[in-house]
């Protein structure tokens, strides 16, 4: 049985006045239905472009990206299987337009009916009450904001979420409560993640394998139990596992 | 919640944070708006003139004291305050007061008339090309470009000429020559938008471009085009002035107030209020339109909205 | 006497809804030492390092009981005593080195400016001594960035030639705002370990403003935690297991740690008598 999602020697090219830079190189992975997977790296390592290609918003070189058996594309059936939750919550909401808005939108592009009762659903199934309904961007906390975030991207009950960054510009308790949420809905709607992180404690603490990138390649590929044993060999990994610990008590 | 207890339409309703409904919150955001404008004493009395200009079309009737064509040649060329005739009279003896009340009905037709044909054209040029880029910006921009390279007067002028005269053709004139900067605007806003995570993300939904453009670029872009608008306004009426002047725009014996200015120049060293009069009236309303759109600037730009 | 002492420091801000304070009675006290304070946005942290500096514009206001740096009384001092400190023997190192460095002058001559205006300085050894600076914050080729203009360095460059600005006067305390997380990992340590040198061998004091508990546990001495504008705990950095504060100890729980437990991460529960 295929993966859902196969990515195999998938290369990302930009030209920038007329010098080719290799932001992804033959990078290879496979996530099984359900699963989560998760890409760490520093910026600039192409963990982000990987993910921007799967939705065809990166110029691909080389390699293929196939998503339940068939090459990724862009347009509607896609998008009803494949969502994305972006970085940063205070860029990722229109600024003009109303939560309500902002969630109903993919249903009026879907042609999908009963909006308002699944838009009530939606803010239900990502802790907010219906007084969220019709504040705008700017009247809500950065938390809030992912929150909605998270529910447009669930809108269209996708079976795959790409999640890049989705707690990194959130303060510590806030993004407890965003992984409580990411992890709870996975398990009752049964979807696939495919996280990035520089975090590998975030990383760890979501999925059950990740691969650490730097400079556009796969360094090392680990699974849960290898990283709590220790067990990871490149020196690179080293420095995230220390950058994610407390100090030894003196 | 806190929307069941309070009133509604109340102050407590407007600001509720929390609003219960679509309406309440446009509504809510509207009079939030209305309490920066209200903050800025200038916007104010730039809202009143135009408020005022407005009232004064609409009840010209009322407020005339003479029909604006009769001619009176006994009562030729009175100065202000001769009695009935509080503004004094022109050359064929008709009321100066009573021309600029209906006079403000033509300047209204004109800047209505503009405003929504020139800003309108101009924002979706701006927004195509700022969105799709490549040859699309290129062609439409060096289209924009060589409309700007001219001076605006000389355009319309040109169009005009072209067109025949007649009120009509000045207002389609100046809206040919006002579209360029509204485009330009428009097109700066949507570069910064368009690389936006919001607008990724109603791509990754499955949008298509129309959509995108009309309901989520474009609003981002409506704010700094209307501030443009009313900052424009005065150089609207100017220019609409200034064809009426030429006797391009406004034909005689219709009372616009560029067309009076131009018959009173005749006059102007022994007479001075025949042309002083309609050219006081497009200061004022001019100044009007420019500090109300210095007001609005402060409570539609995005980016301090957004804070 | 120590190097630094604030007593009851207050950063108030007038607003239409009437004045809301920032930071609400903060008191500490620096030696030559590495001193973090922790806490999330919104906590304070920052206006306090501003404060410290008397950098709070209107409509905010700065009151303390007192301020004293190296026995000179800040509060009282006039705005160009303060600003001879600014700088010279104060200097702070902000988040992003982009808003902070100007894009169009040379590296070169952003480094140097000081040093030829205020110690006038010869062109030739004020050149000297800005490349031996960005030597000591482990820029391989000083002339190279000396001759960069702000842009065409990386994040972590920029950070560095940031800090290696700031410390050419040799200031006697540092205030460090997030001096690190717009950087990757690798770039952090090495900027961490300058920083570290610094207080090691030239004596001077470090205020670290972060709000990661994790980072500041590795690299400092001694954590004040902020809580709406006040300070809730004070410890020494490796004993933050240790921590009593119910806050602390919820802000450590609710990250993540590897090979821990997979089940939901503790949510903090914020109780309304801390910010008391």
């Amino acid at each position: 049985m295929s993966a859902l999602i196969e990515i195999e020697n998938l290369s990302v090219t930009f030209r920038q006045r007329g010098r080719e830079v290799r932001a992804v190189r033959d990078v290879s992975f496979s996530v099984a239905a359900r699963e989560s997977f998760g890409l760490v790296g520093e910026s600039g390592s192409g963990k982000s472009t990987i993910l921007r290609a799967i939705c065809g918003m990166a110029p691909v070189s080389g390699g293929s990206i196939r998503i339940g058996g068939a090459p990724a594309a862009t347009g509607r059936a896609f998008a009803a299987r494949v969502q994305m939750v972006f970085q940063d919550p205070y860029s990722s909401l229109h600024p003009r337009r109303t939560v309500d808005a902002t969630l109903a939108e993919p249903l009026a592009i879907h042609g999908r009916g009963d909006r308002d009762a699944r838009v009530l659903a939606a803010l239900g199934d990502v802790g907010l009450d219906a007084s969220f309904r019709f504040r705008y961007p700017h009247q809500l906390s950065g938390g809030q904001r992912q929150r909605v975030a998270i529910a447009r991207a669930l809108m269209l009950e996708p079976e795959i979420l790409l999640l890049d960054e989705p707690t990194s510009a959130l303060d510590a308790s806030v993004q407890a409560e965003a992984l409580n949420l990411l992890s709870r809905l996975r398990v009752e709607r049964g979807l696939t993640f495919l996280m990035v992180s520089h975090d590998l404690a975030v990383i760890d603490h979501m999925c059950d394998a990740v691969a650490v990138m730097r400079d556009g390649a796969v360094v090392e590929r680990l699974d849960r139990a290898t990283l709590a044993d220790g067990g990871a060999q490149e020196p690179y990994t080293r420095q995230l596992l220390a950058a994610s610990a407390y100090a030894a008590p003196v | 919640m806190s929307g069941a207890q309070t009133k509604p339409f109340s102050r407590a309703w407007l600001l509720d944070p929390a609003p219960a409904s679509r309406g309440q919150a446009r509504l809510g955001q509207a009079y939030l708006g209305w309490l920066k404008l209200a903050r800025n004493p200038l916007a104010v009395i730039g809202l009143a003139i135009v408020v005022a200009l407005v009232a004064m079309a609409a009840a010209a009737p009322l407020l005339a004291t003479h029909d604006p064509l009769a001619q009176s040649l006994q009562t030729r060329l009175l100065p202000p305050l001769s009695p009935g005739h509080w503004l004094g009279t022109d050359e064929f003896g008709r009321d100066i007061w009573s021309r600029l009340v209906y006079g403000a009905r033509v300047t209204l037709y004109i800047v209505a008339l503009v405003t929504v044909t020139a800003p309108v054209f101009g924002l979706l040029v701006g927004v195509v090309a700022g969105y799709f880029g490549g040859w699309v910006d290129t062609l439409l921009m060096r289209l924009t470009d060589i409309f700007l390279a001219f001076p605006r007067l000389i355009l319309a002028l040109a169009f005009v000429a072209a067109l025949g005269p007649g009120i009509g053709n000045a207002v389609l004139a100046i809206a040919l020559t006002a579209w360029p900067p509204y485009a330009r605007v428009a097109r700066a806003e949507t570069l910064t938008v368009r690389g936006a995570d919001y607008i990724a993300a109603v791509r990754l939904q499955g949008a298509g471009s129309g959509r995108i453009l009309l309901s989520h670029v474009a609003p981002m872009c409506v704010p700094s085009v209307i501030v443009r608008v009313t900052l424009d306004m005065a150089g609207i009426i100017l220019t609409a002035a200034g064809l009426g002047f030429l006797g391009l725009g406004a034909q005689p014996p219709l009372p616009e107030w560029g067309l009076m200015i131009s018959s009173g120049r005749k006059f102007l060293f022994e007479q001075w209020w025949v042309a002083t009069m309609p050219g006081l009236a497009i200061f004022i309303v001019s100044l009007g339109f420019n500090l109300l759109g210095d007001g609005l600037r402060d409570v539609l730009d995005p980016r301090s909205a957004s804070k | 006497m120590s190097l630094l002492e604030v007593e009851d420091l207050r950063v108030t801000f007038d607003t239409e809804a009437g004045p809301v304070e920032a930071v609400r009675g903060v008191s500490f006290s620096l030696d030559r030492e590495r001193l973090a304070i922790v806490g999330e946005s919104g906590s304070g942290k920052t206006m306090t390092g501003r404060a410290l500096l008397r950098l709070i514009r209107p409509p905010g206001r700065i009151s303390a009981r007192r301020i004293a740096f190296d026995g000179v009384d800040m509060m009282a001092a006039s705005e160009r005593q303060v600003r001879a400190l600014r700088g010279r023997r104060i200097a702070m190192v902000m988040q992003d080195p982009k808003f902070s460095l100007n894009p169009v002058m040379r590296v070169g001559d952003q480094l140097t400016e000081g040093l030829r205006r205020r110690d006038r300085m010869g062109a030739r050894s004020a050149r000297e001594k800005a490349a031996a600076m960005l030597e000591a914050v482990q820029i391989r080729e000083p002339d190279r960035v000396m001759h960069a203009y702000p842009h065409e360095l990386s994040g972590g460059m920029g950070q560095r030639v940031m800090i290696a600005m700031m410390l050419i006067p040799g200031p006697d305390l540092l205030i460090a705002d997030e001096p690190t997380s717009a950087l990757d990992v690798t770039v952090q340590a090495e900027v961490l370990a300058i920083l570290d040198n610094l207080v090691r061998e030239r004596g001077m004091g470090l205020i670290f403003i972060s709000h990661d508990l994790r980072l500041v546990s590795r690299f400092c001495d001694r954590v004040l935690v902020m809580y709406k504008g006040r300070v809730v705990e004070e410890l020494a950095a490796g004993r933050l297991e240790d921590a009593r504060h119910p806050y602390t100890r919820g802000l450590m729980a609710c990250l993540p740690r590897i090979g821990g437990d997979r089940g939901p991460l503790p949510v903090l529960e914020r109780d309304e008598a801390w910010a008391r």
